[in-house]
């Protein structure tokens, strides 16, 4: 077994970065000194005022939520659609499809889309569809990853079969059955699927238009200025993130209640 | 009158494979609890898809009550199926995976509540309505599983091993349970196991299946007492199968030493196979005087002596054959009878 201190020391090592964001947030004068000087609030003031910062904060919760919108709806069904294939080569595509975020870097994504939509007859680059999009495909196969790991866990052929036989319609057994079955895996599919549009910068960077760019392509900027601007925006960054994930877990703790036997 | 559950020549092949069933026919009347028995693999389980329509046959008809549904939706069949591994809906209460049938046949709330708690009644669960099947014992959870496959009143009922995931007191108070409850809807019931206690117990009938196949259909008594060749007395049951030869009008000669007993339909010198039941072997103990017993008696050996409680399994050895023997009483064995009604004629294959 490790000893405790490596734990500790490899905590201490992750949390560090995050400790001096928050110092430096906080701090009035930060220059060639180990902790900066003077206490201060006003960068989140400053940064909650910048306009291109407001539009970046909306822009990102807008593709975020559309992005998971757009998962759920065409995730599920072809989780589903994969869960009851018994086609190899359906199962073969779906696998290369898990696969597709590691064969398939962002920037080469990005660099197709350029190509693609800066066309005459496509000229669709810089709307905040064309940034929905290529989320999708960045984040689909996370999302049913997560989906179809929990079907196969759950058995839901056999939960299906017997809902088929007691007289089921293919929508009723979706929704009856499939659905509830998955809550759990679906929320936190989702969660990964904001975390990660919320993050996502080389594709946005190179794709999003002047004004839609989403928070982490904006943040870029702020690194050029005060320091204490910087760290209070890259703050707020990890505060959406957390918030994601706050809420993903505080529903799943609520349906786990809902599991335990009455009094 | 027509049969609830009629197959007439039926066959069904897995794609790729050898296995499947082959013209297979057997009808099931109303109220009558079919059991298909078989080792592993010999299609029991596709017999059961096929008639709930999870699979079509690629020949013979499939008929409920009279009507062909060969190539009917499962939806359409509307038989009742109680799975091996329950399959209750884990987000749903015990009264609402029962009314769940009642649910998507649009029956009101209010109305297929109070059918789903009639219902758990009939299966010992009232009290446990409120119950998520994760707060249910395996036992609980399959009686939650029979009363939701009986409520919508179905044209059968198939239950696919549903005893085989239960320990063993479970399994003996659920047999009852099961038979009583079958019995009290007076519904047509096909069920599948591999366990021939199970089958004996329970049925009206017996259906025995081997590779895809029909052997031997028969009331409990018949599969036993008459089994149709050495593969049913070996499974239903156990067996001492005697390969030996006709000498005469009333002895043939075994591995064991000569019988007695009366080849009907053989002549002299035909290779003959013999069944005798362990339990029909009667153990002669030292005091047993010579005169009170005739024929067919043998000097044994004793090789394993395994004691279960209400009964003793011996395995002995006479001349150059086996024996197995099962009796109640205690003490050492030195010789057996054979008594020549306990002795069955089988056919060689």
């Amino acid at each position: 077994m490790l000893p405790r201190w490596v734990t500790s020391a490899y905590l201490a090592y992750l949390a560090a970065p995050i400790a001096l964001l928050l110092v430096g947030s906080f701090g009035e004068l930060w220059l060639n000194t180990l902790l900066p000087s003077g206490i201060t609030g006003k960068w989140y003031v400053e940064v909650a005022a910048d306009g291109s910062f407001r539009r970046a904060f909306i822009s990102s919760l807008i593709v975020a939520s559309v992005t998971c919108g757009a998962c759920l709806a065409l995730g599920l069904p072809l989780a589903y659609a994969l869960l009851r294939s018994s086609n190899p080569r359906i199962r073969a595509l779906a696998r290369v499809l898990y696969q597709l975020p590691v064969a398939l870097p962002a920037l080469v994504l990005a660099f197709g889309f350029i190509l693609v939509f800066s066309s005459d007859t496509l000229p669709w680059l810089g709307s905040i569809w064309l940034l929905v999009a290529g989320h999708i495909v960045l984040t689909l196969p996370y999302f049913l990853q997560a989906v179809t790991a929990d079907m196969q866990r759950l058995n839901l052929l056999t939960l299906e079969a017997a809902a088929e036989s007691l007289g089921a319609t293919t929508p009723q057994r979706f929704f009856h059955i499939i659905v509830p079955a998955l809550k759990h895996s679906i929320m936190s599919g989702l969660i990964v699927v904001a975390a990660l549009s919320i993050g996502e910068f080389q594709f946005s960077n190179l794709v999003a238009g002047f004004l839609n760019r989403t928070y982490p392509v904006v943040l870029l900027q702020a690194f050029y200025g005060a320091t204490g601007f910087a760290c209070a925006a890259t703050v707020i960054l990890l505060l959406l993130a957390l918030t994601a994930s706050a809420a993903g877990t505080l529903s799943a703790h609520g349906t786990a209640r809902l599991a335990l036997p009455p009094p | 009158m027509t049969a609830a559950v009629e197959l007439s020549g039926v066959s069904y092949r897995y794609p790729g494979t050898a296995a499947g069933v082959q013209n297979i026919e057997l009808t099931i009347a109303a109220g009558e609890l079919v059991v298909c028995i078989g080792p592993s693999g010999c299609g029991k389980t596709t017999l059961l898809r096929l008639i709930a329509g999870f699979l079509r046959p690629d020949a013979g008809r499939v008929l409920l009550n009279g009507n062909d549904v060969t190539h009917a939706d499962v939806r359409k069949r509307e038989c009742g199926v109680v799975f091996q591994s329950y399959t209750l809906f884990p987000q749903m209460r015990a009264w609402e995976n029962v009314a769940y049938p009642l649910r998507v046949r649009n029956v009101e709330l209010g109305q297929r509540r109070k059918r789903a708690l009639q219902m758990l009644g009939v299966v010992g669960l009232a009290d446990l309505s409120e119950r998520l099947p994760s707060s249910l014992s395996g036992g609980q959870q399959q009686r939650v599983a029979l009363a939701r496959a009986l409520i919508f009143e179905p044209r059968a009922l198939l239950l696919d091993e549903p005893l085989s995931a239960l320990d063993a007191a479970t399994r003996l108070s659920m047999r009852e349970e099961i038979r009583r409850v079958q019995k009290a809807q007076d519904i047509a019931a096909l069920l599948i196991t591999h366990d021939q206690d199970e089958a004996l117990s329970l049925a009206d009938r017996i259906f025995v299946l081997r590779e895809g196949r029909l052997v031997q259909n028969g009331t409990p008594h018949a599969i036993y007492d008459r089994p149709a060749d050495s593969f049913v007395a070996q499974f239903v049951g156990q067996a001492n199968l005697l390969d030996g030869v006709t000498t005469g009008p009333d002895s043939v000669e075994t591995p064991i030493g000569r019988i007695a007993m009366r080849p009907h339909g053989y002549e002299r010198g035909a290779a003959i196979r013999l069944l005798v039941r362990p339990e029909r072997v009667e153990p002669l103990w030292a005091t047993t005087a010579a005169s009170d017993v005739d024929t067919n008696i043998f000097l044994v050996r004793v090789l394993r002596d395994a004691f279960f409680g209400a009964t003793r399994q011996v395995e002995l050895a006479i001349g150059d054959g086996i024996l197995k023997l099962q009796t109640p009483m205690r003490g050492a064995i030195e010789r057996v009878r054979i008594p020549p009604e306990a002795v069955q004629l089988l056919p060689t294959s």
